[in-house]
């Protein structure tokens, strides 16, 4: 009797991997069915994710906030009686100031380069069981958003877009493993391939056995044919290290990225490049020192009385 | 299992996949991350028996292979839970005694999480899959598992009163 439930139990069993397989088989070739069924998912899930961000927003990063209490808490003790009454609205201003900053740098940005760009928040993180590094956005295909279109943030590029439903797009962190995106170095114009490897490390090869990097080199994107999926001239990193191992074809090196992408609240979508190739002109400045300002007093005597 | 549970088991994974997509995966844990529906799973079918735990797995896997932003083929995650659940129903817990001790399940649950995520990953480079370097993947897999450990009394005994509030008369 026993026997018999075994039985059963593992000829279930073998169904359901069979038809597991079975499901994997048909993404693999491409049934569109199956990225549709995603896409609803997307749809679906859009707005829950856009409530669950509002409500999430003020204590997403409450564990980066725990690893500094401890420096940080006598100066909290000393502020707290002041600022219980304002603590909510602060936390509400505070988010929507730190959003506000991360729009205007981004438009600065695509303003500098002529590209024509749409805005959005990122509403949620790709999660732990994919392994992949991604964000959803709150617009899509009914805000121009389009998939193999470049994301970029003030300080440089984000990723690209993945897919899209009507109001929402699922983009590709630059960080994300199967990221691979052409390079080229601010200044001798070296190209390279750059490839994300996880948790906002990149490494980088050249292509050319000649093309040179240092440390300090600054990485722009190349730009794809038709602007997608990558538009020229967008900065990406900056290389950190240069591995010099004897027998290797071509330079290699890691490079550290521009963006936090662990820090995004909203970013824009490259929708359009109206002034072509900007070159160089969006490499990052470094902060000028500001100016001392030296008084001299000479003291005028005073005539005796 | 009687047919009647299935809706029900459905909408208890699907929420706690809504859960997981719309909440936890905005929170920035400072160690990976912590999937809550690979630890609810793993705790849910610890209690079942082995007919259930196989449909179980089979329909939480596909809950999770809708993930938007998942990269893996879709099936991958059906694959992995179909087997983990007949792994862990038939040979996990005819090795344990039949009254189960929070530690036993705490262990079992993160022990089950981690060889998911390891098995995930396996066949999804098997599939051609680009996973990462080591250091990601083994922080990823480390952090999930401090984090299902740590949150282990709230969300264990939380899945067995949701267990226990499937059961029919006839199941009990």
């Amino acid at each position: 009797m026993a026997n018999r439930g075994t039985n059963r139990t593992r000829l279930l069993w073998v169904s359901l991997l069979v038809t597991s397989l079975f499901l994997i088989t048909l993404d693999l070739r491409g049934v569109s069915l199956i990225s549709s069924i995603r896409n609803g998912t997307q749809s679906f899930l859009a707005p829950i994710q856009r409530v669950g961000s509002n409500f999430l927003s003020p204590i997403s990063n409450l564990f980066e906030d725990i690893t500094n209490l401890g420096r940080t808490k006598s100066k909290i003790d000393a502020l707290r009686a002041e600022n219980e009454s304002l603590k909510s609205q602060l936390i509400l201003n505070e988010n929507a100031v730190g959003e506000l900053e991360q729009l205007k740098g981004v438009l600065d940005l695509a303003g500098k380069a002529r590209f024509k760009v749409v805005s959005a928040r990122v509403i949620s993180k790709g999660g732990t069981g994919t392994f992949g590094e991604t964000i959803v956005l709150d617009s899509g295909t009914n805000a121009g958003i389009k998939r193999d279109m470049t994301v970029i943030a003030a300080s440089g590029l984000v990723g690209v877009v993945k897919s899209t439903t009507a109001t929402s797009a699922v983009v590709l962190l630059m960080s994300d493993p199967s990221f691979r995106i052409g390079v080229r170095v601010a200044g001798s114009q070296d190209m390279g391939i750059l490839s994300g490897e996880g948790e906002g490390k990149f490494s980088l090869r050249m292509l050319s056995a000649t093309g040179q990097i240092k440390t300090g080199d600054v990485l722009l994107s190349r730009g794809s044919s038709g602007d997608k999926p990558f538009v020229p001239g967008v900065p990406v990193g900056k290389v950190i290290t240069v591995d010099n191992a004897t027998g290797q074809l071509t330079k290699q090196g890691r490079v550290q990225g521009f963006v936090d992408l662990n820090a995004l609240g909203v970013v824009s979508v490259v929708i359009g490049n109206i002034g072509g190739n900007p070159g160089d002109a969006l490499v990052p400045q470094a902060p000028r020192p500001a100016p001392t300002v030296t008084i001299f007093v000479t003291p005028t005597p005073t005539a005796k009385e | 299992m009687t047919l009647n549970r299935l809706p029900l088991i459905f909408g208890i994974f699907f929420m706690m996949f809504l859960f997981q997509e719309a909440l936890l995966d905005r929170i920035d844990f400072f160690v990976g991350g912590f999937s809550l529906y690979l630890a609810f799973f793993m705790a849910w079918i610890m209690q079942d028996e082995r007919n259930s735990a196989v449909t179980t797995g089979f329909i939480a896997g596909f809950i999770l292979d809708l993930s938007p932003t998942l990269e893996a083929p879709f099936g991958l995650w059906t694959l992995v839970l179909t087997g983990m659940s007949y792994i862990l129903a038939t040979n996990v817990r005819a090795a344990l005694d039949s009254e189960l001790s929070p530690v036993v399940m705490t262990a079992v649950t993160v022990f089950g999480s981690s060889i998911a995520l390891i098995l995930f990953l396996l066949f999804g480079t098997i599939l051609g899959q680009d996973v990462g370097s080591g250091a990601y993947v083994t922080q990823e897999i480390i952090g999930n598992a401090l984090w299902a450990l740590l949150l282990s009394p709230i969300y264990i005994p939380v899945t067995i009163a949701l267990y226990r509030g499937t059961l029919t008369a006839r199941n009990r």
